[in-house]
């Protein structure tokens, strides 16, 4: 992997991802025990505590966390079900709801003080989800239009010429079965890898240049380094949100075409 | 949907899954054609056949997003 | 001569972030654009989506060849 080499007073050198993203154990010897695993844990934890806290047993009046989570489940709902699933949507918010708020949490954590890491910048997690969802799309499919009727409507959409068939199915197989799941993972552990890549040499920068070599022409970058740090948490928390919707709305989508087939 | 009404809801229900497709049905267009460009290129040993199936790709690929998506 | 900076590492990293400035300004004028028109003209819908698909698909494309240009210049 390159790496941009700044020179000042001394070496400065950018974080690279190795050093990011490839953590030690926390228990040593437990070799797959890394901080990832136990932050996508805590947040399993967390999204199935905040849902038996709100929905468990639900007041006509909703309590605080009762009016947080509907608020969460209206947007969901709203926004990413009925408009890829019609009325099949309440049928698939279990699926959704905890789709979107385990995706949410784990990308949150990359700006949560101590944890700092986005879990989905390691892409073992966001391909699991993916391949489930894939999984899921090509069983639906097949339940629904039948096993050979699923990959007539795939490989052939209506209103094209028929020699131009033989030229284009070959693009429409590849593209639903092969790179549309690849494309559903890598979206979003890119996002949070490149996110969490910039916040780190942000913060680098400041620390760099404000403590660890303060110089009077130094210190300018290291405050440029700090204000960067603050615009960039706020829009990565802005991006944190936006790709946890999209990995929802890109399940639902998926799931609402392969229970209808091709308009 | 077979007995769906056109209303503006499904027009943008459409249009985005028309947007989140095509850049898959890009890079498969360029994987199919430019991938047969490269075995024959390997076959034939010359380097003029994976420029030429990848544009192709595109452009087939471009071809069928726009006639799929826009009715 | 002394070295100030220096870049190490694959270049053709830097060669696609290049390319893809253009078509995200593309991307970015087509749909800011498309949405104006629609919000003008409500009535158009499906002529303004159609030009607005076209236009997508082009640029998309461009973003596309960027990214595989280093592998044909590999190649040559």
């Amino acid at each position: 992997m390159s790496a941009l080499t700044v020179l000042a007073s001394d070496e400065f050198g950018a974080p690279t991802p190795d050093e990011l993203f490839n953590l030690p154990p926390i228990i040593p010897g437990v070799d797959w025990f890394t901080k990832p695993v136990l932050l996508a844990m805590l947040s399993a934890i967390l999204v199935i505590g905040l849902c038996w806290g709100a929905f468990a047993n639900p007041k006509i009046v909703p309590g605080r966390l009762q009016n947080v989570m509907e608020y969460g489940y209206m947007f969901v709902r709203d926004q990413v079900a009925r408009p890829f699933l019609g009325k099949d949507a309440d049928r698939w918010m279990g699926l959704l709801l905890t789709l979107f708020f385990l995706v949410f949490i784990w990308n949150i954590m990359g700006v949560i003080p101590i944890a700092q890491f986005p879990v989905a910048s390691h892409i073992a997690f966001p391909a699991v989800l993916a391949g489930s969802i894939y999984v899921l799309k090509v069983y639906l499919g097949m339940k629904h239009q039948g096993p050979v009727g699923y990959f007539k409507n795939l490989m052939f959409p209506p209103g094209l010429p028929k020699p131009i068939y033989l030229l284009l199915s070959p693009i429409e197989f590849l593209s639903n079965l092969i790179i549309a799941p690849f494309t559903h993972a890598v979206r979003l552990f890119a996002n949070m890898f490149a996110g969490h890549m910039l916040l780190a040499f942000f913060s680098m920068v400041g620390f760099w240049f404000l403590f660890e070599k303060l110089t009077p022409l130094g210190a300018g970058v290291g405050v440029i380094g700090v204000v960067m740090t603050i615009v960039f948490t706020a829009f990565e928390m802005f991006i944190q949100f936006l790709q946890a919707f999209l990995f929802a709305m890109l399940a639902s989508m998926y799931i609402g075409g392969s229970l209808h087939p091709d308009h | 949907m077979s007995e769906q009404e056109r209303r503006p809801e499904n027009d943008g229900r459409d249009f985005a899954d028309a947007m989140w497709s095509i850049p898959s049905y890009l890079l498969a267009g360029m994987a199919v054609y430019g991938g047969i460009g490269w075995l024959l290129d390997r076959w034939l040993g010359m380097s003029a056949f994976f420029p030429i199936g990848i544009i192709l790709g595109l452009v087939l690929a471009g071809y069928l997003a726009y006639r799929k998506f826009s009715r | 001569m002394s070295v100030l900076a220096e870049v190490s590492g694959n270049v053709t990293a830097i060669g696609y972030g290049l390319a893809a400035i253009g078509p995200g300004i593309g991307v970015g004028i087509i749909f800011g654009q498309g949405v104006q028109a629609i919000a003008r003209q409500p009535e158009a819908y499906g002529l303004i989506r159609q030009n607005m698909l076209l236009g997508f698909v082009l640029t998309e494309a461009l973003a596309l060849l960027g990214l595989v240009a280093p592998f044909i210049f590999a190649q040559l």
